[in-house]
């Protein structure tokens, strides 16, 4: 099935061939990557509070942004309703912190696994429907566990809330200060940025990524995909459930109405979408991005604050349908930078 | 057929549509190194049958055998497993990856299971060269012509190292001077004792390559036969190829 007849162009020798630009080393992502997290670990000492708390919830929608991308962009299922294994991770943490008088040191793991097991209890019938039709019911299923946590006051504190004991005798484990949740969130966004790097250099990131594209086509390759996505699912959850925990101890007091807030949901697709789907580099860009725009315009700009965030997200998604890593990438590879025709290529 | 032990059997397999039977009582019994061509009208029940031994439909009746194991509404990727890949009418890259990622994922999910990352490349690369997609492992599949697109779609297939290809319609689209090297390839592939199940449209092709030809209407066999005796049957011409085709092609 040889190619067909028409003539080779002549070599063209004044631009490198396509294909073969100057390749960067294989270990550069992860001596970049290692680089910033060292950065980031002197940064503590040289911040305000107020700052080292923003970077503090920066890292946090770092890690929930790339466990999000999981499955919202490397399996290509929308879950709005990630939300829900946060507020899990969170209450987990309470109950286990509080009835079961258990440090956070074994509360968050138990979390993180909870919520998976949760998400592959629930994703066996959920990941069988597809697009829209998943995202509203795992809409659901947030709406539903905030509505069992209200409902269950004894173990959870219902409507009132809930209060880890953090300090005193009756702390299982010392709040960690805002030094240590700095330390804490960080760890955590390291750790899914790694976890996510790892799926996407794997065989599971083929999968996910041919799951994504053609359930049936990937399935005809030898994917089982109902494994792949489970497992994407699971370990979306686990990731998500695990940041859910370190925020219930970092706030000490938990409502349902703001860990099961959607806003969060929407706040981790946004970012994972601008910054790039399916990429590692892109819901790290994604939420930093974000959160630092947001500062910025509430300190600016407080009485329009959600309105320019809004339409600055708008006119991003607009310029950059496929999110900045994405763009870069096909910019850098067909050697055209102009956000125009990336408008016109995606037909806004 | 001859009397070799069939690596692909399938028996009174039927799927049903609500009122509508997309296909009806097909029995087939393919040894090694066959070619079995599948002709028929638009709506015949085709590309329903390969999506049936395939696994990408259940059928309501009927069971399908690949060598001794019954994998009768099994799921695809067990179907893939047993060694029985195929091509998509309408083709199916994974549109996220490059041509060798595409081919990357059979390595790696088939039956060889191939887990290093390197070894898969390696592999793929291999199948590419072959189906004449040399060179081209770094695009993404938006950027191949047609032809590309088909021979993609084949080598995602052959990387699976199977023992029974369906191809479902691998030649539709292709100019004349592409259909030669690709006849060509089924020709070697039958050669290499693999197993061949094509649907086509263009009848002088699937003629050329077949041992067999089964052609269906209304979802049932009308007749199964040499090329030449079921290109000549009468109740073919009527219902498929057409009075003027004949006049075109007497012999």
């Amino acid at each position: 099935m040889a190619e067909s007849s028409t003539a080779a162009p002549a070599a063209d020798t004044t631009r490198p061939a396509r294909g073969r630009r100057p390749r960067l080393p294989a270990w550069w992502p992860w001596g970049g990557g290692a680089l910033l997290v060292l950065g980031c670990l002197g940064l503590q000492s040289q911040l305000y509070s107020g700052q080292e708390r923003t970077v503090t919830t920066v890292f946090m929608f770092v890690a929930l942004a790339a466990a999000w991308n999981l499955i919202g962009g490397y399996t290509g299922y929308a879950c709005f309703g990630q939300v829900g294994f946060f507020g899990l991770g969170a209450y987990t943490t309470v109950i286990l912190m509080v009835h079961a008088r258990l440090s956070f040191w074994i509360a968050l793991p138990a979390a993180a696994v909870v919520a998976a097991v949760f998400a592959a209890v629930i994703g066996l019938p959920l990941l069988r429907l597809k697009g829209h039709y998943f995202a509203v019911a795992t809409l659901g299923v947030a709406e539903g566990l905030r509505e069992l946590v209200t409902n269950v006051p004894r173990w959870t504190g219902g409507g009132s809330g809930a209060t880890i004991p953090s300090t005193g005798d009756r702390a299982v484990t010392p709040w960690l200060g805002n030094d240590g949740f700095y330390l804490l969130f960080l760890g955590l966004a390291v750790v899914c940025a790694v976890v996510v790097a790892l799926v996407s250099r794997g065989r599971t990131g083929y999968a996910l990524r041919a799951v994504n594209q053609d359930e049936d086509a990937a399935a005809a390759m030898g994917v089982n995909t109902t494994v792949a996505k489970t497992v994407a699912f699971a370990v979306s959850a686990a990731l998500t459930g695990a940041a859910g925990a370190a925020y219930a101890f970092q706030q000490v007091t938990i409502y349902p109405q703001r860990l099961f807030d959607v806003d969060i949901t929407v706040l981790m697709i946004v970012m994972v979408v601008l910054g790039g789907a399916g990429t590692v580099l892109g819901p790290i860009l994604g939420a930093a991005g974000i959160a630092i725009a947001s500062e910025y315009l509430r300190q600016h700009l407080p009485e329009a604050h959600d309105l320019t965030l809004g339409a600055l997200i708008i006119i991003a998604v607009i310029l950059l349908p496929q999110g900045v890593v994405n763009f870069a990438r096909d910019a850098v590879r067909t050697r055209d930078f102009s956000l125009l025709s990336n408008v016109r290529r995606y037909r806004l | 057929m001859s009397g070799d032990t069939p690596v692909l059997r399938v028996s009174g397999l039927q799927r049903r549509f609500g009122g509508l039977l997309a296909v009806s009582g097909v029995d087939l019994a393919l040894p090694a190194g066959r070619v079995l061509g599948v002709i028929g009208p638009n709506g015949a029940g085709k590309s329903t049958l390969v999506n049936l031994i395939s696994g990408h439909l259940k059928p309501t009746a009927g069971s399908v055998l690949i060598g001794d194991t019954d994998l009768t509404g099994a799921r695809p990727w067990r179907i893939a497993h047993a060694g029985v890949a195929r091509t998509f009418q309408i083709v199916k890259p994974f549109r996220g990856l490059t041509v060798a990622d595409n081919v990357t994922v059979a390595v790696m999910f088939g039956p060889a299971r191939i887990r290093s990352r390197a070894r898969a490349r390696q592999e793929a690369e291999r199948v590419l060269e072959r189906v004449g997609l040399g060179g081209k492992g770094g695009l993404p599949p938006a950027e191949l012509t047609v032809a590309d697109a088909r021979r993609l779609e084949l080598a995602k297939a052959l990387a699976l190292r199977p023992r029974v290809l369906l191809l479902d319609e691998v030649l539709a689209g292709l100019r004349p001077a592409e259909i030669d090297p690709a006849l060509r390839l089924i020709d070697e592939l039958r050669g290499e004792g693999l197993t061949l199940l094509v649907i086509e449209h263009i009848v002088q092709a699937i003629a050329a390559v077949s041992d067999e030809i089964l052609v269906l209407h209304h979802g049932a066999v009308l007749t199964q036969g040499p090329p030449d005796e079921v290109l000549g049957d009468e109740r073919v011409i009527e219902a498929y190829l057409g009075h003027r085709y004949t006049r075109r092609n007497p012999s």
